[in-house]
């Protein structure tokens, strides 16, 4: 065989060894057996710094800044309280080298949290908002913070770094072959669907991440003094999938919901404590009264982005914990109101995966104004729009009811009635508006509306 | 027999590079309102870019997160600079990060999450600006900018620096046609109705967000044919 092609041999061997040093090197494997938990201790191990490192390090302090300055992190003086509380308990006396432990709330309607490497942990509204109670709360963050503590980014990243070396060599080799020859085709073959595999590897090595996340988190939460139940529970709140977004996708970083439940669940020891149904009532409640005003944030965002059935299911939650609050009767009519011609929650075959596929497909090709517009052609749409506008007419004059000056309720019936073409009503509920809070945010978008209205009404 | 098919392809890439630079400068997208004059742009308010740069080396790609911002500020010079020479005013910038209150942070927070999630949208049907197809609602009025505002101006963009392994990578493997790029879109919205006015989507070489004289060239060509405002 000619020598080059040797050495082109040679270098591919290389570098797929290469690729397969860093799982090795550092994580423990955990595929194989969930019982019992062996990870070692942080504390045990130094993980060296190196300039790759300290590079992505600099890079993530500064996009911690920008999350603050651009106003993704939500701030609310009980809140950023509670989740330091939960957080800190988790984390107790674990001292990490370039880590600086904080918690906080980002604004973004999609259920997920994630761990900064410097030790900043995020949790979406979306996910405070599905979850139920301060357990829950706690195996989330406990598995954020075992990324952290794991160095898990860090590995990621060198991982990555290798892989990707690796594939543009080996592009270099499969695009510069002479065509020709059993090592020349391997070689070509290896170029065009070597990414994939490397990809499957990488994609892989996370899944291993993510389980030792899961099951150390579990260990941390536990210790902290929390319901370990509360990592399967919080795993359940996100199989809700009330949005229809979840695709059994060939491959995905995260294992699957169902199988995490399974693997938690039979890790925990059968004389763990659970709580009683009563605890877990008293659980919930204590947890939504300290999420409550985060919750109306969440529905805000989440009617701001087009996730109308989040917003609906959101608001529920906030009038079961209380009914009487003018203020969350209101969020649950604007969420009706702004539901259109959907339906609040997924039937059977909207659950489907094919279903799901095409629904991402009308989201990413339409407009929400052109969905809208589709949907009222059919009969099941205008059928939904009927029940929509009715329940939230319903809830808004109920939120009145409850307190006549709420002057958001008056602005929100003066969008449902101009959307149904009551005009005169539209204006009533407009003019009341602007009476009750002349000089609120949007008083002069209201404004124009009722000046539009008027001169169509000449 | 190999070399040649490869030189013909050299060719085919030329040509393309070469009608994708004309119809760069066709690719601004303008709302009939601008073109029958229903609406006159005179005053503008630039609301904070958002240009994502990453370097790019044979290990993969890295965040560039201070030079992003810079490059951010610099594109949205090069904007108002261009606008103020079709005698458009800007509005003098209402959006300083140290300046504005949570709940300001959260309003401006939300109508960028507004555009962004009509990008895609905007990028890949663009013509249908001309149809007046896409808004962002009367939302946008929750952002109380001055009253003078007539349009609202997003700018979003990306680029991709090349380290010199990267470079030489990209060499070799010429036929992948990954080269360092930078584009930039440019999105004018009416400040009350929330309309897509005008859009344009400029690409260069990525050497330009480091070139103001450059930028400002690549600006000024992507929006030639917003018109100008006539004195008032």
């Amino acid at each position: 065989m000619n020598p080059i092609r040797y050495c082109q041999i040679f270098l591919l061997t290389l570098c797929l060894f290469l690729t397969s040093l860093p799982t090795s090197a550092r994580v423990p494997s955990v595929a194989t057996t969930p019982k019992p938990i062996t990870f070692a201790p942080v504390e045990d191990e130094k993980f060296a710094f190196g300039k790759v490192d300290l590079d992505l390090l600099s890079e993530i302090k500064l996009l911690d800044e920008r999350f603050e300055k651009e106003g993704a992190v939500f701030h609310e003086t009980n809140l950023d309280a509670y989740l330091n509380r939960v957080g800190m308990a988790v984390v107790a006396d674990k001292k990490v080298e370039n880590v600086e432990w904080k918690f906080r709330a980002l604004r973004d309607p999609v259920p997920n949290a994630f761990a900064l490497p410097n030790g900043s942990i995020y949790i979406n509204t979306g996910l405070l908002a599905l979850l139920d109670d301060e357990n829950q709360l706690a195996a989330v963050i406990a598995h954020e913070i075992t990324h952290v503590s794991e160095r898990h980014t860090y590995l990621r990243n060198r991982s990555l770094r290798k892989i990707m070396l690796t594939m543009n060599i080996i592009n270099t080799i499969g695009n510069w072959n002479p065509i020709g020859g059993p090592a020349g085709l391997a070689i070509s073959l290896i170029a065009s669907v070597s990414p994939f595999m490397l990809a499957i590897s990488v994609l892989g090595y996370s899944k291993d991440q993510e389980k030792e996340a899961d099951l150390e988190g579990l260990k941390a939460a536990a210790a902290a003094g929390f319901v370990p139940d509360g990592m399967p529970n919080s795993f359940r709140a996100m199989q809700k999938d009330v949005e229809g977004e979840q695709l059994n996708s060939f491959y995905s970083d995260h294992p699957k919901l169902q199988e995490r439940v399974n693997y938690t669940t039979s890790s925990i020891s059968a004389d763990a404590r659970k709580l009683t149904a009563e605890e877990a009532k008293t659980a919930k409640s204590d947890y939504l009264t300290v999420m409550e005003i985060a919750d109306r944030h969440d529905v805000e965002l989440a009617i701001n982005e087009g996730r109308f059935r989040s917003a609906v299911f959101v608001s529920q939650k906030l009038v079961s914990l209380h009914p009487d609050s003018s203020e969350n009767v209101f969020y649950l009519a604007e969420s009706y109101r702004t539901l259109g011609p959907r339906n609040a929650e997924l039937t059977d075959q909207q659950r489907t995966s094919g279903a799901k596929k095409k629904a991402a497909k009308t989201r990413s090709k339409r407009t929400l104004e052109e969905q809208d517009a589709e949907l009222l052609k059919t009969p099941e749409g205008q059928e939904a729009w009927k029940l929509n506008s009715e329940k939230s007419e319903t809830l808004f004059l109920r939120a009145l009811e409850l307190n006549r000056f709420n002057a958001s309720a008056h602005r929100g019936l003066g969008m449902l009635y101009e959307r149904l073409n009551r005009k005169q009503d539209a204006a009533g509920e407009y003019a009341k508006y602007l009476e009750l809070a002349p000089n609120a945010i949007d008083t002069e978008r209201v404004r124009r509306r009722l000046a539009v209205l008027r001169e169509s009404m000449n | 027999m190999r070399l040649q098919v490869r030189f013909v392809f050299v060719i085919l890439c030329c040509a393309f590079v070469h009608y994708g630079a004309a119809a760069q400068a066709e690719a601004q997208y303008l709302n009939p309102k601008i073109l029958e004059k229903k609406v006159t742009i005179h005053s503008a308010a630039l609301l904070p870019a958002k240009v994502e740069i990453t370097k790019e080396s044979a290990k993969g790609s890295e965040m560039m997160v201070a030079e992003s911002a810079d490059i951010s500020s610099s594109v949205m010079e090069a904007v108002g600079h261009t606008l103020q020479q079709k005698k458009i005013n800007v509005v003098a910038n209402q959006f300083e990060p140290g300046s504005m209150d949570d709940s300001r942070k959260y309003q401006l927070a939300d109508i960028q999450t507004r555009y962004d999630a009509l990008l895609p949208k905007l990028v890949d049907k663009s013509k249908d600006v001309k149809k007046a197809r896409f808004t962002l609602g009367d939302e946008v009025m929750l952002l109380n900018v001055h009253k003078d505002a007539d349009v609202l101006v997003f700018i979003r963009g990306q680029g991709r620096m090349f380290t010199k392994g990267k470079t030489a990578f990209s060499i070799i493997n010429i036929f992948d046609l990954d080269f360092p790029f930078a584009t930039i879109t440019v999105g004018i919205v009416d400040a009350r109705s929330g309309e897509v006015l005008a859009f344009t989507k400029p690409m260069s070489a990525s050497k330009v967000l480091k070139d103001k004289k450059a930028l400002n060239k690549m600006i000024e060509k992507s929006l030639k044919k917003l018109p100008a405002t006539a004195a008032p």
